[in-house]
């Protein structure tokens, strides 16, 4: 499997509160790859570190088989880009900023990004500082999408919008997509969206990358089991026990990831009974797992 | 590319540069306006060069007023966006860099250009006294280093973080402290005075903005 970013032993610090550290992620190519993490947890650290904003102090990053920070403006030159907050010169109108932003890159399509002003409805005469939040959002996108990128890095590029927006643009996204075969890292806190669009998720948190799987697996993976007659450590279990809290009498929930069905002999081999088992959804999962990784067990 | 970094730029100053630009102009019709009268005596002569040498001290001013607004419009828009989106152009930092500062350089020609234009209309209506002759060319070219220095070095501070200003701001404080913490201490040595000297006159990097400012002299 090829990568479209390949990050190993990331290692940054910004102050003393703040730390990245051996940090590994790949991006399969042609993936949407869904990079959650709650607020300040180093996804816009890692997202600027990736394109070159940042300097790391040591490790490796590979982004569409070229080197960052070396190769960068050949990277950036296939890359688009929707920072966390808008960027762009607030002075210019719609279209001076769409001319100047069209001038730095060869691929630029301006067919397709008159039809995408048409589409998102903004004002060609307006300028940037009197657009709505939401039409800042649509223009930003509109900008790395007319750029007909190899690679779209967004980060929470939907953080703030209204839903009609937030479903413009998403649309317009995977439209793109579907016709490009792009590779898309999308970095937000918003579990559910992401869980409609991604088929590769990355969990971040503190700084460290706390699982990267397949979407299906990770949706599938994560159970919650009501188990009665627990035996009081799990000893050596066929699944990863994330979280064990006291129910009513003799019975536990346990929070469990790669779980599968024929997994339920372990509980008859040590005395225990499986009473259920309740699917979690994206969001529940990544609580959970945040929860183990910042209070791991003894 | 270039055309759209300098439309950028242009956009930016256009509102302040205009009339700084017609200051430029007028500065040297208005340093003449003494010169009446070609048969003067040469002590009325003596009074003009007194009068030209007293505006003399508007070129560098104006020079340095106009050097100082363009570098600060040619980062503004980058430092409100935290450079995020200059820094994500695909084009090397350098390059954005230089083409920033050559945007800037090119509107500045403008001011020169209004200058030199201003410096030739005074020249050719003001009636020198004998023994006197008009420099428009000269002084136009004087005014033009003086501004592409002020401007190359205003750039470079203003392109640097807060904390570069800061240094820069900590390095003058830090000499005005000095100073006064010796002459407290009861030591006269003139520490600005010996670093301003050496920073103004010649071979000094400065030496441009110092000296005799004259459209018309001997």
């Amino acid at each position: 499997m090829s990568h479209a970013v390949d990050i190993r032993d990331l290692h940054y610090r910004a102050g003393t509160n703040f730390e990245i550290r051996e940090l590994g992620l790949r991006v399969p190519t042609g993936s949407l790859y869904g990079f959650l993490g709650p607020n300040g947890s180093g996804k816009t650290t890692t997202i600027r570190l990736m394109l070159g904003l940042l300097r790391p102090l040591g490790g490796t990053i590979t982004v569409l088989g070229a080197s960052v920070p070396r190769d960068i403006p050949r990277i950036l030159a296939r890359t688009g880009y929707v920072p966390e907050q808008p960027h762009l010169y607030t002075t210019l109108t719609v279209d001076e900023a769409l001319r100047f932003h069209a001038v730095f890159y060869p691929t630029w399509d301006w067919t397709w990004a008159n039809e995408l002003v048409g589409q998102f409805q903004l004002d060609r005469a307006r300028r940037l500082s009197q657009l709505s939040k939401g039409e800042m959002g649509k223009l930003e996108m509109l900008l790395a999408l007319a750029q007909r990128p190899e690679l779209l890095v967004l980060d929470e590029p939907t953080d703030g919008l209204d839903p009609v927006v937030r479903r413009d643009v998403l649309a317009a996204l995977l439209d793109y997509v579907s016709q490009q075969n792009a590779t898309v890292f999308i970095s937000s806190h918003l579990v559910h969206e992401l869980e409609r669009i991604c088929d590769w998720v990355g969990v971040m948190d503190r700084g460290r990358l706390v699982a990267e799987l397949p979407m299906q697996s990770f949706k599938s993976g994560i159970k919650r089991l009501r188990v009665a007659n627990p035996p009081a450590l799990p000893g050596d279990t066929p699944f990863v026990v994330l979280a064990r809290e006291a129910g009513n009498g003799a019975s536990e929930t346990w929070t469990v990831r790669g779980w599968q069905a024929p997994m339920s002999q372990y509980f008859e081999g040590v005395g225990a009974s499986l009473r259920e088992v309740i699917d979690l959804d994206l969001e529940e999962g990544f609580v959970e797992l945040l929860r183990t990784f910042r209070e791991p067990r003894s | 590319m270039f055309r759209m970094i300098l439309f950028t730029q242009w956009k930016w100053s256009r509102l302040t540069l205009s009339p700084l630009v017609v200051a430029a102009f007028a500065l040297p019709v208005f340093s003449v306006q003494r010169a009446g009268n070609p048969q003067t005596t040469p002590w009325e002569a003596r009074q003009l060069l007194s009068s030209l040498e007293s505006w003399g001290v508007a070129y560098p001013v104006l020079a340095t007023t106009i050097a100082l607004f363009m570098a600060m419009t040619a980062w503004s828009a980058d430092h409100r966006g935290r450079h995020v989106y200059a820094l994500s152009l695909p084009i090397p930092r350098w390059h954005y860099a230089l083409q920033r500062f050559g945007a800037g350089a090119l509107l500045l020609g403008a001011a020169v250009i209004a200058l030199w234009l201003g410096a030739l209309f005074a020249a050719g209506t003001a009636s020198i006294p004998a023994g006197l002759h008009a420099y428009p060319t000269a002084i136009a070219v004087r005014f033009a280093l003086a501004l592409f220095l002020a401007y190359a070095v205003f750039f470079a501070i203003t392109a640097g973080t807060t904390r570069t200003a800061g240094y820069v701001l900590a390095i003058i404080g830090g000499i005005i402290a000095v100073q006064v913490l010796l002459e407290t201490a009861g030591v006269h040595v003139a520490l600005i005075p010996f670093i301003g000297d050496r920073l103004i006159l010649w071979p000094g990097p400065l030496e441009i903005f110092s000296g005799r400012w004259m459209l018309i002299d001997v």
